[in-house]
């Protein structure tokens, strides 16, 4: 890389923009040569200050009262002007039905059959695995994942993976992951179905910010790709309790940190996330290649009995990869 | 029941998209150049978020779809002409070979001078990566302009803006590095 290509390329860089293998090669260049250090300073120090001076405006408190009435009225919980949304219209269409006197006994049997069916509904969520689809709001939100988590695995992707991109030779899991966590000790070969088209750069255990993960490193041409399979802790979760049951069905959760797509599954004790840099929809479609079966082959090692609860710890003496 | 859910979902949608107002509002602020009708763009935005808020997909990237719903509204306003917002206009800027060194001390009031001197074409994209941090991708689908066209402008917005501010720093007898 020479300088021209350096400046052409350090607002992407500083975009988190450019592929983990520029990155590196940027790093480089920034070593050797002090103007484009500096010059790359130089920009960083705008960007704050774009970002300062951009940052003075507000919507001002009227306007923003102004905003949270609509809503509410909106949202069919204002005075009397308030507008009718969907679901309340979707009423008055059933009340009409009553007012109706031939179709009142018709209206009847449908609203005993969706009182039925809620119920029905309802004990299959209790069972909290009934029928993972159906999934009431307050299930859905305990099964999401924290901050900490997402900035963590983002983290270790870019770090370590970046750091083990250009690995050669047939990466293996090492036995001593088996300190980590005894079901992942054949980690690659279960994902190895999911990885076809991928190559598999490096597998081991490391750790990002306290927490733990198996770690498969993969590259498809020049994207950087990392399965990660770590412990469900209440640190994973952002209600800071690991729910009772895991959504199996629930599809890929996805997100995106800092430029970074994950994709993730979770079980009763793990959670198995793909990252990568594309696009976050593609990035979940990799993820129900890659990370649903390993999820699904974690499951049934943890159905039986017998598997050691010891997965998300941290204890430096163990590290098996030391960066 | 339904009020009771209706709010809940209200409360909801209030605590996860409301915290994004103010960014949202600087950019409508660019867009509008003018505080009433950004706020008016910024309300009617949020309007058309909780309509559709059911069709979000909870652990999608939420400021990124407010911003596709913001500039939504924005170009329906414009086709309507309801809104009376001035269009974005298309400007070609000159490709320019020199690209001064960046210069250094600037105060805010120099860069939002610099940055208001760029054609908006240039400015919105610039603003979108370097100040609201969303990624190349989000901002081709939020302008709706293809992928190349982002990065283009981005390359030439960027560069607008450091000759705009090594003039600054020339006239302010600041020494710019070579």
């Amino acid at each position: 890389m020479d300088c021209q290509n350096f400046k052409e390329l350090i607002d992407s860089y500083l975009c988190g923009e450019l592929a983990v293998e520029t990155n590196h090669t940027m790093l480089c260049h920034a070593e050797r040569c002090s103007p484009c250090r500096n010059e790359m300073s130089a920009r960083r120090l705008l960007r704050a200050s774009l970002r300062q001076a951009c940052s003075r405006e507000k919507m001002s408190e009227r306007a923003m009262e102004q905003l949270r009435a609509k809503l509410r009225s909106e949202a069919g919980l204002g005075d009397g002007s308030a507008r009718l949304d969907e679901e309340v219209g979707a009423g008055g269409w059933f009340a009409t039905l009553f007012r109706t006197r031939l179709l009142a006994p018709a209206a009847v049997v449908v609203a005993l059959a969706l009182l039925i069916g809620g119920i029905r509904g309802l004990r299959g969520l209790q069972r909290g695995n009934g029928d993972p689809q159906r999934f009431s709001k307050e299930q859905i939100m305990a099964l999401e994942l924290s901050a900490n988590l997402v900035a963590e695995t983002v983290g270790d992707h870019r770090t370590c993976g970046a750091y083990y991109v250009g690995a050669s030779g047939t990466a293996e899991m090492p036995d001593s992951v088996r300190e980590f966590d005894p079901a992942c000790s054949k980690l690659d070969k279960v994902a190895a179905d999911g990885a076809a088209g991928l190559l598999l750069r490096a597998a081991h255990v490391c750790d990002f910010g306290g927490r733990r993960f198996a770690h498969l490193v993969y590259t498809r041409d020049t994207t950087l790709i990392s399965l990660f399979v770590t412990g469900r802790d209440s640190r994973a979760m952002k209600s800071g309790a690991v729910p009772t049951f895991s959504g199996p069905a629930q599809g890929t959760q996805r997100f995106t940190y800092d430029h970074i797509a994950l994709g993730a599954y979770q079980t009763a004790k793990r959670i198995v996330l793909v990252t990568s840099d594309l696009p976050e929809n593609e990035n979940a479609a990799l993820a129900e290649k890659l990370a649903k079966p390993v999820a699904e082959y974690l499951r049934t090692t943890e159905a039986g009995s017998g598997v050691e609860e010891r997965i998300g710890r941290l204890n430096p003496r163990e590290l098996i990869v030391n960066r | 029941m339904e009020r009771n859910d209706n709010l809940q979902r209200l409360e909801i949608f209030e605590a996860e998209a409301l915290s994004f107002s103010d960014q949202l509002f600087r950019v409508a602020l660019r867009v509008c150049r003018d505080r009433e009708k950004a706020e008016d763009l910024i309300q009617e935005t949020y309007l058309q978020a909780w309509r559709s808020f059911h069709r979000f997909e909870i652990g999608t990237n939420l400021r990124a779809w407010l911003y596709k719903i913001l500039f939504n509204v924005y170009y329906d306003g414009i086709r309507r002409a309801k809104l009376e917002l001035a269009p974005i206009e298309e400007t070609i800027a000159e490709t320019i070979a020199y690209d001064p060194p960046t210069p250094q001390r600037l105060t805010e009031e120099e860069v939002l001078a610099a940055l208001e001197r760029i054609p908006r074409d240039f400015q919105l994209p610039v603003v979108l990566a370097d100040v609201e941090d969303l990624s190349y991708r989000e901002i081709a689908n939020t302008l709706r302009i293809p992928l190349g066209t982002v990065m283009s402008r981005l390359h030439r917005g960027r560069k607008l803006l450091r000759m705009e501010l090594a003039n600054y720093a020339r006239e302010a007898g600041y020494q710019v590095a070579n």
